[in-house]
């Protein structure tokens, strides 16, 4: 029997309609945990790296942690692993709410979808019945209809993930939604999604997940939960005013980019923020499973041609969709965000790619008859309507479904997407906070914060300070965050039981609820282990090398305390491959790779 | 000189910025600060023996944390924007 972990996989093929059960293979769920690491490792045992993402043979793969569901702090994780569309890297979105421990509480791990449906299906899945059914009236349906619908159909206690109208009809920035509100959002996995005909995944269980030591777990594990209740960060920061609090302390370090990343300074930007969202929309908090942060956002706003109900905004949104596209009307943003949640689109790359047509227009690069009307810097209209547009791949909306990157380079400019590796980076800009700009480079699904989120100490203080403007002993911290935060997805815990917890309490929890003896060192060894199979993965599918866009390394930012600045990558980068024990070219080495039993 | 204050420090002054004659250093704007807007704000700003900066504040002086100037004994001049932040964070 095995403890933390199920035990078993569900295996669909959606060509034939065939459904097997399996079980789980216990050697690679030892050495790679779960959720984002073991999802990756069956993805690359399975799939060849030059698969056509959007073609029949990319696998789809949920996967759950040995801590998903168990009583462990803010243990409501799961993760979808593909061949990402939007990057052509290995893709890894994770996900909280509620649907992961409902997968655990039906018996299984994780679920692997094969091939292409020729019509529209869902899986349904209650305790050991397992059944591919007709989605044809789900399709075209949002993710809050499609999940009402399902809800309505077999109970309120189904969790459902879907996906929208943006990943059925190919958006590259097409995500997938779950609990309606909470999103596997980066890279275009609900592209995947779509083009494997696969509406949604409904599910119910009736069971538990079994620990090895219960006593020793639950103490564990009620020492997390109290550290984050005593913590500044968790226990009150996040609760009060949510995510997007963090706007003005990142604008005010001269680090929140602006209108496409021109510059880093929002001279309006406490009109979206935390403080004014909380002041003016905020109906009430929402927790995912097991979480004391409750850092969800239910949000209603009135009183506004914009009016409009949902979560969020989350930072990320409200930056995507205020600063970066010079907007400053909280309503907007927020319908803006919603927009998102109801069409199955990412924020961070849906904002990041009108600020980069926004860009596109003010140079004269394309023009009114090309978007179908004037597109200026700070137009609120201009953020809803686009996400309209793209979320139903319709007129402009085409163009930038494709993501920023391919936007730019049809419009000959693609030094102006501001992405990595083709993917737009977030709220943070690596000029005034040097490691965010490693992270970006190095991040293994392209640009990136939470792959190792050097805002924490770098900006924050958490849980060390350091100066954001330097680039010594940048690679070395971000090598300790990049395998933490690997360890941490690929548990099933939430990343930011980090602001209170560190690597004894992660590890306690593991320990105890899979019963092993492993020291933590040994522990988070397993997260370099999937950071750099990841890696392989990446230079096997011929994925461009670690850099940055040409804005970030060649323009200094002119105000601010980062003024004349630009990101040192290259030698931040040299650095960081030393850490990692790889070639100056950033691969690793046979001898690490051996090291690591990858 | 400037000073703004951000999430609750906000319920604390009432305010969002004000303008203050620049005290000599940082320390000794946070302890009239303290004396302005009592103990809530004065527990979370200054450490017990109002020696050194409280667990739950982040000061920047236009824009750079205070931990990368000279601390409590950083120098004000009436140029200068002084931001006041609880430890929050997100992402």
């Amino acid at each position: 029997m095995m403890f933390g972990w199920k035990g078993t996989l569900i295996r669909v093929n959606l060509a034939t309609g065939a459904i097997s059960k399996e079980p789980l293979n216990e050697k690679l769920a030892h050495d790679y945990i779960g959720a984002r690491g073991l999802g990756t490792k069956y993805y690359m045992d399975e799939c060849d790296p030059q698969v056509d993402p959007l073609g029949p043979d990319n696998k789809l793969i949920f996967m759950t942690g040995p801590l998903t569901g168990t009583a462990a702090a803010s243990a409501g994780r799961y993760e979808v692993v593909a061949k990402a569309p939007l990057t052509g890297t290995i893709g890894a979105a994770n996900s909280g709410g509620w649907f992961g421990p409902e997968i655990k509480y039906a018996g299984y791990d994780g679920i692997i979808f094969e091939g292409v449906s020729k019509k529209p299906v869902y899986l349904y899945i209650r305790d050991d019945v397992v059944e591919l059914r007709d989605a044809s009236d789900l399709w075209g349906q949002s993710p809050f209809e499609t999940t009402d619908i399902l809800t309505a159909r077999y109970g309120e206690n189904y969790k459902v993930a879907c996906i929208g109208v943006a990943g059925e009809k190919g958006s590259l920035m097409g995500c997938i939604m779950n609990d309606k509100h909470r999103a596997a959002g980066r890279g275009g996995l609900g592209a995947v999604m779509g083009s494997k005909k696969l509406k949604a995944v409904c599910v119910r269980g009736t069971g538990a997940v079994a620990v090895a030591h219960p006593e020793e777990f639950m103490a564990a594990a009620k020492n997390a939960r109290d550290i984050l209740i005593a913590d500044p960060v968790g226990g009150t920061g996040l609760a009060a005013y949510g995510t997007e609090v963090l706007v003005n302390i990142i604008n005010e370090s001269g680090a929140l980019p602006y209108k496409n990343w021109r510059s880093a300074f929002d001279p309006n930007a406490d009109n979206y923020g935390g403080e004014a969202l909380a002041a003016n929309f905020l109906v009430k908090n929402k927790a995912c499973f097991g979480c004391t942060i409750a850092c969800g956002r239910v949000t209603h706003v009135t009183n506004s041609k914009y009016e409009s109900f949902g979560e969020g905004p989350e930072y990320e949104a409200g930056w995507a969709f205020g600063a970066a596209t010079g907007v400053d009307n909280l309503a907007a943003i927020c319908k803006a965000s919603f927009l998102c949640n109801e069409l199955g689109l990412d924020p961070i790359s849906m904002g990041s790619t009108i600020a980069c047509a926004m860009e596109l227009f003010d140079i004269g690069a394309i023009d009114a008859d090309i978007v179908g009307f004037e597109l200026k810097f700070g137009d609120p209209d201009a953020i809803v309507d686009l996400t309209e547009l793209t979320g139903k791949v319709e007129g402009f909306g085409a163009d930038l479904a494709m993501g920023s990157y391919r936007l730019a380079e049809k419009y000959g400019h693609p030094e102006l997407s501001m992405s990595v590796k083709k993917q737009e980076m977030p709220a943070y800009d690596g000029r005034a906070i040097q490691g965010m700009g490693l992270e970006y480079a190095t991040s293994n699904r392209g640009g990136c914060h939470v792959r190792g989120y050097m805002t924490s100490p770098e900006i924050l203080g958490v849980p060390v300070k350091t100066d954001p403007l330097v680039t010594e002993g940048k690679g070395e911290l971000l090598k300790l965050f990049q395998d933490l935060t690997a360890l941490i997805d690929s548990s099933g815990l939430c990343l930011f039981t980090t602001f209170g917890c560190g690597l004894p309490e992660i590890a306690a929890q593991y320990r105890h609820a899979v019963g092993t003896d492993e020291t933590d060192e040994e522990i988070l060894l397993k997260g370099e282990r999937v950071w750099n199979l990841e890696k392989v993965f990446n230079i096997a599918a011929g994925v461009e090398k670690d850099t940055l866009p040409p804005r970030l390394l060649r323009e200094e930012l002119t105000e601010g305390p980062a003024a004349g600045k630009v990101c040192e990558l290259d030698v931040m980068l040299e650095d960081y491959y030393a850490q990692r024990g790889w070639d100056s070219e950033g691969a690793p080495t046979e001898e690490k790779l051996e090291s690591l039993n990858v | 000189m400037l000073v703004k204050y951000f999430a609750y420090y906000r319920n604390d002054t009432g305010r969002k910025e004000e303008r203050i004659p620049a005290p000599e250093t940082v320390g000794a704007l946070l302890r009239l600060l303290v004396r302005r807007y009592g103990k809530s704000m004065g527990e979370k700003l200054l450490s017990p023996d109002g020696l050194s900066l409280g667990s739950d504040a982040i000061v920047l002086v236009n824009g750079r944390n205070i931990a990368h100037l000279d601390m409590l004994n950083t120098p004000l001049i009436e140029t200068d924007t002084v931001s006041i932040f609880p430890i929050v964070a997100g992402g």
